[in-house]
């Protein structure tokens, strides 16, 4: 097991694990042992091969699924019966279907059930509506079904409804898995504007662009904490790779190619960047 | 639109039914249901005919969308337009084939219940059409609001039918992707038999309950990380405000089922 801890000290964690375990059946855990800790702001990347309990993971953070041991503190509160309620109230989750998670008839109806919850007044309600629907470019969809919605659309309308209800952490479990290329690379905008907002995000991804972005990898094996690190390290290590069945980003992939023709490029953090190395090699020709 | 998409649609133009509450909307169809069971004579029909056709069009929304609604049931009425034409034996005979025999009455009986049938259903698609699945519940919560001192639970009888309004389509269109899904590999239910069509659904409908109970898992979750409790306290954005024109629009109705009653 490789344990690079980039965030153990829980100075200012927002959500903290300790020897967390969760298991329908005891004798087959689904995750034995978790322990971690998020600080504020940070954009984690949740990976592993399916079936790793990734998503049995985020649904622990708010009580979705009853944890079957450990410890588990969520802004400063532990998270218990009498808990779970404020602490849901401070995380957000956007799931990988956005069908089914689409509780009104409309999108306006779907935003507002979050808030009639939160027992908020008129006045209240009708600002966070109109700024997150302006802020997801979503205004002018107010009145449609979720039918008449595409992928993107209803994936936005999934997240103005979370960040309306103004979670501090917001949980993204394989919410860009079921987007055409276009829609994930919006999504990605919205994430990288969530990260410059203070969000904390903890997002459950197979996709190499977007454990890029993110600040710090945990990646699960079999129902424990396999690695805990950078996304450099992370594309760095072939067989971390192939046991959570991902691919380097395409920069990475071709960096790599050119290094075995024997064209020296350093392996860049962006397209651009592999761009900027490449460019002078036009005119030294 | 979609036809799909019509079931529980509301279809906004801003028409002066669409601003009435929904309580005011629920009791003129409650009563509208009274006035065509009161409907015995064809001038009762016409009369019933002329006011329902006057009130869809002041919606703005084209009749089609109206006619479009009763367009399922026409199997069901043309059965119910037969068996009342067999079964009833009054008035005149109009057509004596043997010793079987057409009365005038089963006629006229069939015909009443194949027209009541028809404003039955396109003139309540009024309410769907002109208020939103959320007022729409909103409303029907308001009227059943009396009944919980027996213990009844307005609410979460309307939150039932609305996220069954709302997953209705979503159903539809997962049953279609399946059935292609069965053509394509060879089992096309519109070629087969009818015993074969059969033996077919019960391949359709095991694959679409598993995924209706697993939308539902996932509409719980959905539910549950908003912070959503049964019978926890909510606000509501949109309130219910009864008006004159409310107060107008059931007026409307009384009076209508005076006259049909007079006729």
């Amino acid at each position: 097991m490789k344990e690079t801890n980039i965030v153990n000290e829980t100075g200012d964690a927002v959500i903290s694990l300790e020897g967390v375990a969760f298991g329908y059946d005891p004798e087959h855990p689904i995750l034995h042992n978790i322990t971690l800790s998020v600080p504020r702001g940070q954009w984690v990347s949740i990976v592993g091969p399916n079936g790793c309990g990734k998503s049995t993971l985020v649904k622990l953070l708010n009580a979705l699924l009853p944890k079957s041991a450990g410890e588990i503190v969520v802004c400063g509160q532990p998270l218990e019966e009498e808990t779970i309620g404020s602490i849901r109230g401070s995380i957000g989750m956007v799931f990988q279907n956005p069908d089914n998670q689409f509780v009104g008839a409309t999108v306006e109806e779907d935003i507002l059930f979050g808030l009639e919850g939160l027992c908020l007044s008129y006045d209240e309600m009708d600002e966070r509506l109109k700024l997150y629907t302006e802020k997801l470019g979503i205004s002018h969809l107010l009145s449609k079904h979720p039918g008449e919605l595409s992928g993107g659309q209803k994936q936005r309308v999934a997240i103005a409804s979370i960040l309306a209800m103004k979670p501090g952490i917001v949980i993204f479990d394989e919410a860009s898995s079921m987007l055409d290329e276009g829609s994930r690379n919006e999504l990605l905008v919205i994430l990288q504007g969530m990260r410059d907002e203070g969000y904390t995000i903890l997002m459950i991804t197979h996709d190499a662009d977007e454990i890029l972005a993110s600040d710090r990898v945990l990646a699960l094996h079999g129902g424990s904490l396999a690695a805990d690190l950078t996304p450099e390290e992370l594309f760095r290590d072939q067989e971390l790779l192939a046991r959570c069945h991902l691919r380097e980003p395409y920069p990475w992939q071709l960096a790599r190619e050119l290094q075995r023709l024997g064209i020296r490029t350093d392996v860049p953090a962006s397209e651009k960047e592999l761009i900027d190395t490449l460019w002078p090699y036009n005119y030294s020709k | 639109m979609n036809e799909r998409l019509l079931l529980g649609r509301s279809i906004e133009t801003g028409s002066w039914v669409h601003k009435l509450d929904a309580r005011s909307k629920i009791t003129g169809m409650l009563l509208y249901l009274a006035i065509i069971l009161l409907s015995h004579s064809w001038a009762a029909m016409g009369l019933l005919a002329v006011f329902s056709v006057a009130v869809m069009l002041s919606t703005r929304i084209p009749l089609k969308y109206f006619i479009k609604s009763a367009k399922p049931l026409r199997f069901l009425m043309l059965f119910i337009f037969i068996v009342q034409m067999l079964s009833v034996k009054e008035g005149e005979a109009w057509l004596t084939l043997g010793s079987f025999s057409l009365y005038e009455g089963g006629l006229r009986l069939g015909a009443f219940s194949v027209i009541r049938m028809l404003f039955l259903v396109t003139f309540t698609s009024l309410l769907t059409f002109t208020t939103t699945p959320g007022k729409l519940n909103q409303g029907l919560e308001g009227i059943l609001s009396p009944f919980k001192k027996l213990g009844l639970k307005p609410d979460r009888l309307t939150m039932m039918i609305g996220l069954a309004l709302r997953f209705i389509p979503t159903i539809l269109d997962e049953s279609q992707i399946i059935l292609k899904a069965q053509a394509s590999r060879g089992a096309d239910l519109k070629e087969l038999p009818l015993k074969e069509k059969g033996r077919m659904l019960v391949s359709l409908l095991v694959p679409v309950i598993t995924s209706a109970f697993r939308r539902a898992q996932d509409l719980v979750y959905s539910m549950e990380a908003r912070g959503f409790r049964m019978d926890a306290p909510r606000t509501r954005y949109h309130r219910l405000r009864w008006g004159t024109a409310d107060t107008l629009f059931v007026v409307m109705f009384i009076i209508m089922g005076v006259a049909v009653a007079v006729l």
